[in-house]
């Protein structure tokens, strides 16, 4: 048993998870999003600032609601890649001065694998071997895990736009303001899913045979702002209903082939998109049609968060891996390949 | 009655410019002090240094750290480990001016030291018998050439984290990242509106055109003209503020590259970031129409928006003689998009 703190700053939350081998204790998230509305985007120096601002408290924060002091802990975790480099910085250095003060081992971690890691809370189901599905803001890709600390394959990834980059863009171009998933999710929430049939990127039989599992979104962002240039009358609800069942089809069908063709029989979907509510139930419905067994993180798992840093690193004790060394170097590029660093 | 904490051992810290330093002083004798010069590793180095310094000190009594000015992202690694050390020890921090620092060990009786703040602009403040006399300010080097005082620059000189130790001893903590700079994207003034350009904006618009251009300004049938490529081939915008229009900017594109033809910003307006969100916004539509890449023009000599363009990856390609008149020659900058 461990007690692991996870600190995660690579893009514009602040948050710290404190976890006890697979047990969620604490979940702070500070985000600095009300600040980067009105750029439409994620400003990279205010997010490094805001990061700098809440850091302290939200490490007193998380240790007060797992009722535990620093001295208890036992190991660090952070996210050191990928991310906007400044806004690693700021969590990396605190993680390296709390290891330092404490004298406590020290996990840089891989953001991407950290968000299908947070799958191990709070349940003693087998986590591996799984096909995951990684959806958010700054990443599409699908995944074969074959263990979660040592052994993750990329299948396919996007080629152009991640899945949250498309619902932000084409938020922006409706003019319904940012973050754009949570707007398309709730605005479509009125319209018709097929009133209006958008392009499923790298679907047709020509791509499948180069792009089996890659993703393409950037058509289709391009095929939402024509159908608007074009359509004197329609419904935001519609548009927003029908761009959406675009993403999400592609992205379940993807997945589910990846699991069939694999022999794979579960599927985890994680990563900032994975809360909106349309995948959640296509998911639902067609993995149980296919008998895949599927399992998304709570909500509140789902976006960037400390709790998934925590679970990862706490994983990683688990599997007997190396803490990392003083002086970890962020990397903003990392690969998925480098779990540990 | 107040009482004076018993501070015996320092770990002092900064990480303000291209150096990362650190010292362990206690009552005054210095246990370690050490520096390592590269300027994008200081998240790297400080916990090897601070790790070394700690060999063989059983206990830390306060942090000091060095709060800048200086370049943000290097920075902040130094104001957060010193914090999180901090907290995790249960003891204080305190924050130092860095320019202090550097100032510390020069015995001259009037100067200014200076430091890196990229951008062909330094940091700087100037140092009286003894004192600080000014704020810490941001300004390029001509500025400073003009007090006609010695400047001790970065390079010959670093804040000694010996001095961070010292004067978080004697002076008010700093609590805060001594910034100067706003980020770059800095928040717009409360009540600037963008949206797309009418025909009913065309007469406003002639009239800061020709507030701007005088007599290189365009005509209203000039503006018509572009502005009818819109919205297949355009795209104007234009920016308000209390229903009075105040910036306007157009994009043209047809085959392959998206040309600007114009991001004009009223004279009081300027310098909060109206422009910046219009080039965004500019940059965002060629995307849309997948265009490879976007070129501008700028008059030379009136580059004030030149780093504006470079930070969002535009770059000088040519230039052409005689672009705006007899002599005037324009800058052609290009950004590629793909």
């Amino acid at each position: 048993m461990a007690l692991v703190l996870g600190i995660e700053t690579s893009c514009d939350e602040t948050a710290v998870g404190i976890v006890d081998d697979r047990k969620l204790l604490a979940n702070v998230i500070s985000s600095s999003v009300a600040e980067h509305a009105r750029f439409g985007g994620v400003v990279p120096e205010v997010a490094s600032r805001a990061h700098l601002e809440s850091m302290q408290q939200v490490i007193k924060q998380a240790l007060a609601d797992a009722k535990v002091g620093l001295n208890d802990i036992d190991a660090i975790a952070v996210t050191a890649g990928p991310g906007l480099i400044g806004a690693l910085l700021v969590g990396v250095s605190s993680a390296s001065a709390l290891s330092l003060a404490l004298d406590k081992p020290l996990y840089g971690v891989n953001h991407l694998s950290s968000h299908i890691a947070v799958d191990s809370l709070d349940n003693e189901k087998k986590l591996t071997p799984t096909i995951a599905l990684l959806v958010s803001g700054g990443h599409t890709s699908l995944l074969k895990v074959n263990n979660l600390v040592s052994d993750i394959e990329v299948l396919g990834a996007t080629i152009d736009d991640a899945a949250g980059e498309a619902f932000d863009k084409v938020a922006r171009i409706m003019g319904l303001g940012f973050p754009g998933g949570p707007i398309i999710d709730r605005t479509a929430n009125d319209g018709d899913f097929a009133k209006i049939q958008f392009p499923r990127g790298l679907s047709s039989s020509s791509d499948l045979i180069n792009h089996r599992f890659d993703f393409s979104f950037s058509g289709l962002k391009t095929a939402v702002s024509r159908y608007l240039e074009k359509s004197a009358d329609y419904k935001k609800a519609d548009v927003a209903a029908s761009f959406q069942e675009a993403v999400v089809d592609v992205l379940i069908t993807k997945s589910i082939s990846a699991c069939k063709e694999s022999g794979i029989d579960s599927l985890v979907i994680a990563g900032g998109v994975a809360a909106n509510s349309r995948l959640r139930q296509l998911a639902a419905d067609r993995c149980n049609a296919a008998g895949i067994k599927l399992s998304i993180p709570p909500i509140q798992l789902c976006t960037d968060n400390g709790a998934m840093v925590a679970a990862l690193g706490s994983l990683a004790i688990n599997h007997g891996a190396k803490p990392s060394q003083i002086g970890i170097e962020a990397d903003s590029a990392a690969a998925i390949a480098q779990i540990i660093w | 009655m107040g009482w004076a904490p018993i501070v015996s051992t320092v770990l002092a810290i900064d990480t303000s410019t291209s150096q990362t330093s650190v010292a362990v002083v206690k009552d005054g004798e210095v246990l370690f002090t050490q520096s390592h010069n590269d300027p994008l590793a200081h998240g790297e180095y400080l916990p090897k240094l601070v790790a070394q310094a700690l060999q063989g000190v059983p206990k830390i009594d306060l942090v000091a750290v060095g709060m800048g000015p200086g370049p943000f992202t290097g920075l902040r690694v130094g104001i957060v480990f010193a914090q999180s050390y901090a907290l995790a020890c249960g003891i204080n921090w305190v924050g130092v001016c860095s320019l202090d620092a550097m100032a510390n060990s020069i015995s001259d009786s009037d100067f200014i030291v200076s430091t890196d703040a990229r951008r062909k602009e330094r940091y700087w403040a100037r140092y009286k018998n003894g004192s600080r006399i000014t704020e810490p300010a941001v300004n390029q080097v001509q500025e400073l050439n003009k007090f006609d005082v010695p400047i001790y620059e970065e390079g010959q000189y670093f804040p000694d984290p010996v001095a961070i130790a010292k004067i978080a001893l004697s002076n008010e903590s700093v609590l805060q990242p001594i910034y100067l700079r706003k980020p770059d994207a800095y928040p717009l003034p409360e009540g600037i509106k963008f949206r797309a350009m009418t025909s009913l904006d065309l007469v406003p618009a002639s009239v800061i055109e020709k507030e701007v251009y005088q007599k290189a300004a365009w005509s209203i049938a000039q503006f018509k003209e572009e502005f009818a490529k819109a919205p297949k081939n355009a795209q104007y915008l234009v920016a308000e503020h209390e229903g009075e229009l105040v910036a306007y900017a157009g994009i043209f594109f047809v085959a392959d590259v998206a040309d600007i033809h114009t991001i004009t910003v009223s004279e009081k307006y300027r310098r909060k970031g109206i422009g910046r969100e219009l080039l965004k916004r500019l940059i965002d539509w060629a995307r849309v129409k997948q265009a490879m890449a976007i070129m501008l023009e700028m008059r030379l000599g009136n580059d004030q928006a030149r780093p504006l363009y470079e930070s969002f990856g535009f770059s000088e390609v040519s230039k052409r003689e005689n672009y705006y008149g007899p002599g005037l020659t324009a800058v052609v900058m290009r950004k590629e998009l793909k």
